[in-house]
């Protein structure tokens, strides 16, 4: 710890020295106004004594510049003064001072405020230290979301995109949480869907995704049940995410005639709009992949059908916990109003439109908290 | 503190009580409040009455607490509002878990 004193008197700046020397703190002492602005820039000091009165120019105007010269860096003024008015006080404090002594002062409550002050000075040295640290993961926190999404988009790319059968909104929040979405059609001409949320963020929720998609688009060309399927990526996530994550998501095999099996594990309702505008549920009943072990997993499956003019519509969670200017969530029924709106349009991708603008509508002002993944499926042979 | 935690030794019972938001930031601290107690307990509470809001990563936190302690052993998430009772039994955690 380095002090610095200001002090035209000799006597004062041996009594200063004594006293902090006495603190293990090494002292330089100057006598003048150009002195103390050369001494202040080439030894740095962490603290500072000074006198209002000072050769060569006035205490107040010195602080102001040894505030100007140490930016950001914390270094504390103290005045010790023999003029003790109180607007001379009022003025050193209003020049930027930290604290005043009158002079002449008792050694022992020069002390213990020299202590008070080179406490503040470590904690401010820490608070620098942690800010600089965070700073830095922050920094490594956004590049690997970036690279995240950079992950998971090379992986949407495979997926089938928008046509009159198939639209899918992926909105991506800033704290990105590893929504994924894939459609793929295959060469018996029926439609496999996988609609995942992956716990976590950013990369870690990525390093689940890219074996699934492995296995997704494996099995769209291998013709693989949508059961097999399901427990294939139980498999794969049990095995290689770490016990606290899984995978929420619904897989789903539509036939070129509409016939519907799904397999659903920790997603919310998804809706089919039949054409006449009642909406039917599908129900994900089982706990989500990468939980149970493969002698638990139950791959038993559910059924629906499709008929012309159907919109089956899967939306993630945060669809559902969407949050407008109020704070208030979009919950279960606005998202079947907004669906039986939207999707009561003739052309699919034109409804995806209408859809998507009633949720950035709802949004407003507001963050966009969570991904928000919406897709829609139509069979129109 | 966000979570605390309270024994009763006639009943074999630790009781963990979560307050404010079930999330990622209690990460460690969770874990801290199971694996920190002196002996393994037959039965353990999850107190949920005073949780505003639970995400995924809690339910990770969860499962991961359903791994660690031994099978032999009931886990009871008890007290949880509707809109968080919904979120369990969206994934199903009644095939783990007590729900009261």
């Amino acid at each position: 710890m380095k002090l610095l004193c200001v002090d035209s008197e000799p006597v004062y700046r041996e009594i200063v020295s004594l006293c902090a020397e006495k603190e293990n703190v090494l002292v330089k002492s100057v006598a003048t106004y150009e002195e103390a602005v050369a001494a202040f820039i080439d030894y740095a000091p962490d603290i500072v004594t000074l006198d209002v009165v000072i050769k060569g120019g006035s205490g107040f105007n010195l602080v102001k510049t040894f505030k100007e010269i140490s930016g950001t860096r914390f270094v504390p003024m103290i005045f010790l003064a023999s003029h003790t008015s109180d607007s001379v006080m009022d003025k050193c404090f209003q020049s930027g001072a930290d604290d005043f002594i009158p002079k002449p002062f008792n050694e022992v409550l020069f002390n213990i405020r020299l202590k008070t002050h080179m406490r503040h000075i470590e904690l401010m040295k820490e608070m620098y230290r942690k800010n600089k640290a965070l700073t830095y993961i922050q920094t490594v926190i956004d590049r690997e979301h970036k690279m995240a999404h950079q992950v998971l988009s090379h992986i949407q790319n495979r997926s089938e995109s928008n046509s009159d059968h198939v639209a899918i909104t992926r909105l991506s929040a800033a704290s990105f949480n590893g929504d994924l979405a894939l459609v793929k059609t295959r060469s018996d001409g029926a439609r496999l869907v996988f609609v995942g949320d992956f716990t976590g963020h950013g990369l870690p929720a990525s390093i689940g995704a890219l074996p699934v998609m492995q296995a997704f688009f494996d099995a769209a060309d291998d013709l693989v049940g949508v059961g097999e399927l399901a427990a294939q990526i139980n498999r794969i996530l049990l095995s290689i995410l770490p016990d606290y994550m899984f995978c929420a998501g619904y897989l789903i095999l539509i036939t070129a005639n509409g016939n519907i099996t799904y397999w659903g594990g920790g997603m919310p309702n998804a809706l089919i709009l039949r054409q006449s505008g009642v909406i039917d549920d599908l129900r994900s009943d089982h706990m989500p992949l990468g939980v149970l072990s493969a002698y638990e997993f139950e791959d038993d499956l559910k059924s629906d059908a499709l008929e012309n003019g159907d919109t089956l519509v899967i939306v993630s969670d945060g669809v559902l916990e969407l949050k407008n200017h109020y704070n208030n969530m979009l919950g279960n029924d606005q998202v079947r109003t907004f669906v039986s709106n939207a999707y009561a349009e003739k052309d699919l991708m034109e409804a995806q439109k209408i859809i998507e603008k009633k949720l950035t509508d709802y949004l407003g002002e507001s963050e966009q908290l969570d991904d928000i993944t919406l897709v829609a499926l139509r069979n129109t042979h | 503190m966000s979570i605390s935690v309270t024994v009763n030794d006639s009943t074999n019972t630790a009781t963990i009580t979560i307050v404010g938001s079930f999330d990622f930031s209690l990460f460690n601290e969770f874990r801290d409040a199971y694996i920190n107690l002196d002996k393994t307990h037959n039965h353990y509470i999850i107190d949920m009455s005073m949780v505003e809001y639970l995400d995924s990563a809690a339910l990770g936190m969860l499962l991961s607490m359903r791994n660690t302690i031994e099978s032999e052993s009931s886990i009871t998430l008890a007290g949880a509002n509707d809109f968080i009772k919904n979120i369990l039994m969206i994934s199903r955690f009644d095939k783990r878990f007590g729900i009261q």
